[in-house]
């Protein structure tokens, strides 16, 4: 087991390394060049070439690429990972600001999705094929062809022409004024919650579908127990294994994959600022970011193989 | 003339569905009314976006500076929009857009990441731990960043954005397919196959590729609707197609939203077509994966 | 045993009371219509995040908006009398008979929110930044000063501006809302100090700003104008989605949004609140053009050019994208309507102006033909990828030159690539290019079209219009000035350098309570807000 920890530990490095080399790539080679773009903005003035050579030299940009990515990367294991470009405040600031938003909203959205979803799920495989499971189906299919920022529009409308009302424009913690928190977060988490949950559901019905077919599910049946007993003790553990991945991954997406809700409601979340800075060519935004949030997967993924390895020790030896 | 050993029959069997295909069919659509449902909404939809030039009353770029806003009626069933356009027109054109976004997208997707998947599957060792590593560093990436990077990278035509939209599927079908191929491998009656003398060919094309078929086929109908998605999000982000395609997503864009008191077809009409065709090729998918995968039938 | 009188004496007092407060209350409720109410938090929404704080290098609404109410300016627009110039910091001023001198007098007694008085040391410092910035140093506007030879403080109460030759748009210039005055010790020590930091003489205090989400600033207690501001203080939301902006206001999240709302939301909006809300609609200082690229085949030919812009017809282009987008007005080079706009009788001898479409458009494809493209062209324009105007007035042009045969593929990419294409390497065939200033000022909107101008993105290059510019530019006398821009805007349109396409318009909402704001033609003038006040919180 130990070994499969360290070798697992230790195929991480060449996958974040290489994510940092990717968004490193990317970064360049998206045209538009940041000097100018810091120094031209809409309709510039004159642009002087020492004036953008001097812009380059003080961002670092005049030396050649893998001196960059080294001097990046040394960076980042001292946790120092440099400062944005358009802010000139360092990145973790930046994105520390930001991480409570993201994360409470992917936190209450999980905890919605989770509690509706794996209940539903079970409901629909225990009586596949019957009109609960195709209200189940449909309602949760419902839940992710609809285009997530068009129902996100539709609600504030709605809101705003029937009741006059919206939601606060800025973020209160939860723990300094729950009310105003709940104002703001209460459309986005039901949005974005209802389309994880539809996910989930899905998930859970096949996974659990699949383990009924097993056959010691079939000698729990033989054996004569209630069907509860049977689902919730016996099938439900070994289903949950997938669908603890799927949430698990879907978490990490969470954080930073909600830039059209987060710019639908308002939410400075940690999405919204990847995609501007990727807009600015802020590219200590974009690497530490991304890189950040690959290392979040990764680390999730890890701890959900390494669950699976425990519980299944034919995957151990491979 | 080979001799037929049981061996290989039996092992093959269960994968193999053993009714004609029109019988499959009709028990299909009668015991499958969801998926049937599914089928039959994305037929409509691909016909039409097919034969949208013939059924279209309008040119969906021709504008109508006289008649902006105008309400469903029965010159327009679907109203107009800011430009006078047909609104229905646009609708039907903008199937095309969708279904070949979707269809492209996710086939090439599904179909590299699923070279990618059973060639690391069966490769084993050193290529195996190199393709999972490149997988595993796509996947990292949030979805919607890499497609953005990808499309700002080389614009906003609509083959651009297909290949914007296939990348991130890469390595989610990569994964699935070569779980499913691993599976497999490490099945008995593989080994035995093997064993027995079966070309390396044979074991890929006669028993790994009927299983990890299943799983190809249902990533490609679940990767389709999300491929439509992402191209809606992409456009309403201002990084898909360009105006004045008639694109769903595109039509979908902030000042659908602007119209949306006073004229709320405009957003209507696209967001039920995406909504729809999403729809639909999920039910059709979740149910042909109740009928392909072997695990879940409900016989077994 | 309580008498009568004793039992209703509370109730006397009771009443004696009520009659007391009645008659205090009712001429203070008659008071506050007239009289400003101090107190109270402006909220506003606001469409976009600021490159940076430091206004001489920026030229977005997104900078101006946030910071303007935080500095004082030399001179400024009057509010409620456009064009007409008074001081800010400047008390008043003197122009020497041969125009080649100003002397400005400096008001005694401002304080910089730390505390430091401020001189003409501080004036001197700030303009020497924006006309002769050290290296390293954007400064957006400078080319709008090359007038001026040099900039002198012989005391602390006097700035003296010494130019090269006279002037006639100087004092226009010096008006500019972007021209702030910094505290001189901070420029010494870093010029680029003001990009992230805000020490100013402003109405209101710096509060704080998180990217993104909000920008606050507070009241200014020792701001040097009596009794103002009288707001307490300033927040703006940051929310780049229009309708979302619209929905804020509608809710009452925000009281005001100071750039534009599509009309199609100012309907829904007045319709539901009707007398709570005001909308002034303004024309705006700024238009949205085309910019041909001139140094690349076809568009060297001006056959090919002309054509272009004979096949737009901008008067039914006014009608269709005025309700959407706001742009309303058909105009040339200068602000139609403006002191120097051309008249409508010549500007329609112009090509693309005149409003026979039928023969305008057989003459477009004929001189296509001509030009060796009887089969019509395709072309590709280059966008920004923001919605409104640029989405709006893209569809509509590529619907019109269908009708001359030329296929457009129509590109819109992200600001940055977006600026890089069309000013730094004119990597573009056609692309959309806006011209937005803060006054009519022909210095202003006429330089991108000289030569090697920067801002001259379509890399044209005419000697006569250069001479004609750099002649209006020296010239003092009104009228010759007019006919010497009019002549240098008749040779760009007639070459068709540059495709001018509609004038801006506004919207400007706002909630009733917001009182004595009134709405410049433009948003960039008129941002202090120190004579804004709020009839209710």
């Amino acid at each position: 087991m130990r070994t499969y920890i360290l070798k697992r530990l230790f195929l991480i490095v060449p996958t974040l390394l290489g994510v940092a080399a990717v968004v490193f790539v990317i970064m360049r080679v998206i045209p538009g060049d940041v000097a100018l773009l810091i120094l031209g903005g809409d309709q510039a003035g004159h642009i002087d070439k020492a004036q953008l050579a001097a812009m380059h030299k003080q961002l670092g940009l005049d030396q050649p690429l893998i001196n960059q990515f080294g001097a990046w990367l040394w960076g980042v294991a001292r946790f120092d990972f440099g400062t944005s470009l358009w802010t000139g405040r360092p990145v973790i600031e930046e994105l520390l600001g930001r991480l409570p938003l993201s994360l409470e909203l992917a936190i209450l959205a999980t905890i919605v999705s989770v509690v509706l979803a794996i209940p539903m799920g079970m409901l629909a495989a225990a009586r596949q094929d019957t009109w609960i499971d195709y209200v189940i189906r449909v309602v949760s299919i419902g839940g992710l062809a609809i285009p997530s920022f068009w129902v996100g529009i539709l609600i504030i409308l709605l809101l705003v022409i029937y009741f006059g009302w919206g939601p606060p424009l800025e973020f209160t913690s939860p723990f300094s004024n729950p009310w105003a928190n709940f104002q703001q977060m209460v459309w986005p988490v039901v949005t974005v919650g209802y389309r994880y949950a539809a996910v989930t559901t899905r998930m859970t019905r096949s996974t659990v579908l699949e383990v009924m077919r097993d056959d010691y599910i079939r000698t729990a049946w033989a054996k004569g127990l209630r069907e509860r007993t049977v689902l919730i003790r016996h099938a439900l553990k070994n289903a949950m294994l997938p669908v603890i991945t799927l949430v698990g991954t879907e978490f990490a997406f969470l954080i930073g994959g909600l830039v059209v809700t987060e710019t639908v409601f308002t939410l400075n979340g940690v999405g919204r600022f990847v995609v501007d800075a990727v807009a600015h060519r802020d590219y200590p935004v974009v690497q530490a970011l991304v890189f950040l949030i690959a290392l979040g997967f990764v680390v999730v993924n890890l701890l959900i193989d390494l669950t699976y390895a425990w519980l299944d020790p034919r995957i151990r030896y491979r | 003339m080979s001799v037929q050993y049981p061996l290989e029959r039996t092992a093959v069997a269960p994968l193999v569905p053993q009714l004609t295909w029109g019988d499959e069919v009709w028990s299909f659509i009668r015991k499958k009314p969801l998926g049937a449902t599914g089928a039959l909404i994305i037929a409509v939809m691909i016909f039409v976006a097919l034969f949208a030039q013939v059924l279209a009353p309008y040119d969906p770029y021709a504008p109508d500076y006289a008649s902006p806003f105008a309400r469903p009626s029965a010159s327009h069933w679907f109203g107009t929009d800011e430009f006078g356009r047909d609104v229905m027109s646009r609708v039907m054109f903008g199937a095309r857009i969708a279904l070949f976004v979707g269809f492209v997208a996710s086939f090439v997707g599904c179909t590299v990441g699923a070279l990618l998947g059973v060639i690391s599957a069966y490769s084993g060792g050193k290529v195996d731990l190199f393709l999972e590593r490149v997988m595993d560093i796509l996947l990292a990436f949030p979805l919607l960043i890499l497609a953005l990077a990808i499309a700002s990278i080389l614009g906003p035509a609509v083959r651009f954005v297909v290949v914007a939209i296939s990348v991130p599927i890469i390595p989610r079908a990569a994964r699935v397919v070569r779980a499913a191929a691993l599976a497999v491998k490490e099945n008995q009656y593989v080994e035995a196959a093997g064993s027995l003398g079966a070309s390396r060919r044979r074991v890929i094309l006669q028993h790994i590729l009927p299983n990890v078929a299943a799983p190809y086929i249902i990533m490609l109908t679940a990767q389709l609707g999300s491929a439509i998605l992402t191209e809606a999000a992409l456009s309403y982000l201002g990084l898909g197609t360009a105006e004045p395609t008639p694109s769903w997503g595109l039509m979908l864009s902030g000042s659908a939203a602007s119209y949306a008191e006073k004229a709320p077809w405009i957003a209507l009409f696209p967001g039920i077509a995406i909504s729809l065709a999403v729809f639909g090729f999920n039910l059709f998918g979740d149910s042909l994966r109740d009928v392909l995968d072997p695990k879940l039938r409900k016989k077994a | 045993m309580p008498t009568p009188i004793r039992r209703h004496r509370t109730l006397l007092a009771a009443l004696l009371l009520t009659l007391l407060s009645l008659t205090v209350a009712v001429p203070s409720a008659v008071q506050a219509a007239d009289t400003p109410r101090r107190g109270g938090v402006l909220l506003a929404v606001i469409g976009a995040d600021p490159p940076s704080l430091d206004p001489h290098q920026e030229s977005t609404f997104a900078n101006i908006e946030l910071v303007a109410p935080l500095y004082s300016t030399l001179l400024q627009l009057d509010p409620y009398h456009y064009p007409k110039i008074v001081g800010d910091v400047a008390t008043d001023w003197k122009i020497s008979s041969d125009g080649l001198t100003y002397t400005f007098k400096i008001r005694q007694g401002i304080r910089f929110h730390d505390g430091s008085p401020l001189t003409s040391a501080d004036v001197k410092a700030s303009y020497d930044k924006i006309i002769f910035p050290p290296t390293g140093v954007r400064s957006v506007r400078k080319n709008a000063y090359t007038a001026v030879q040099q900039i002198d403080a012989p005391d602390p109460a006097t700035v003296v501006f010494k130019l090269k030759f006279p002037s006639a748009s100087l004092l226009d210039n010096l008006a500019s809302p972007w021209n702030v005055i910094f505290p001189k010790k901070y420029l010494d020590k870093d010029p680029n100090y003001f990009k992230t930091n805000v020490v100013g003489s402003g109405p209101f205090k710096f509060k704080g700003y998180a990217r993104g989400s909000t920008f606050e600033g507070e009241r200014n207690p020792d701001y040097f104008i009596k009794d103002r501001p009288y707001l307490d203080g300033y927040k703006f939301f940051i929310s780049p989605e229009t309708s979302v902006r619209a929905a804020a206001i509608r809710s009452g999240r925000a009281y005001i949004e100071f750039r534009d709302l599509p009309s199609a939301e100012v309907e829904s909006i007045k319709k539901q609140l009707g007398d709570k809300i005001v909308v002034q609609q303004t024309p705006m200082t700024g238009q949205w053009g085309i910019a041909i690229n001139n140094s690349v085949k076809p568009f060297n030919d001006v056959r090919v050019r002309k054509a272009l812009t004979l096949g737009v017809d901008r008067y039914t282009m006014a009608k269709v994208l005025a309700p959407l987008t706001g742009l309303k007005f058909v105009g040339g080079l200068m602000r139609p309507g403006s002191d120097w706009g051309m008249p409508q009788v010549d500007l329609e001898k112009l090509p693309g102006f005149g409003h026979d479409m039928d023969r305008n458009r057989a003459e477009a494809k004929r001189l296509l033909a001509e030009a060796g493209y009887p089969n019509g062209l395709k072309v590709v324009l280059k966008n920004r990828n923001v919605k409104l105007p640029y989405q709006d007035f893209a569809v509509f042009l590529i619907q019109e030159w269908r009708k001359i045969g030329v296929e457009v593929e129509h590109r819109p990419l992200e600001t940055a690539a977006w600026f890089s294409d069309g000013q730094d390497t004119g990597n573009f065939e056609l692309i959309v290019a806006p011209t937005v200033e803060f006054m009519d000022e022909p210095d202003q909107f006429l330089g991108r079209y000289a030569t090697g101008s920067t801002q001259n993105w379509g890399r044209f290059s005419d000697p006569r219009v250069d001479d004609l510019f750099s002649r209006q530019a020296r010239s003092l006398d009104h009228a010759e000035r007019k006919k010497l821009i009019n002549e240098m805007e008749k040779i760009v349109l007639e070459n068709a350098y540059f495709m001018p396409g509609l004038w801006w318009s506004r919207n400007l909402v706002q909630w009733a309570k917001v009182k004595n704001y009134v709405a410049p033609p433009n948003h960039y003038t008129n941002q202090k807000l120190q004579d804004v006040w709020l009839s209710e919180d």
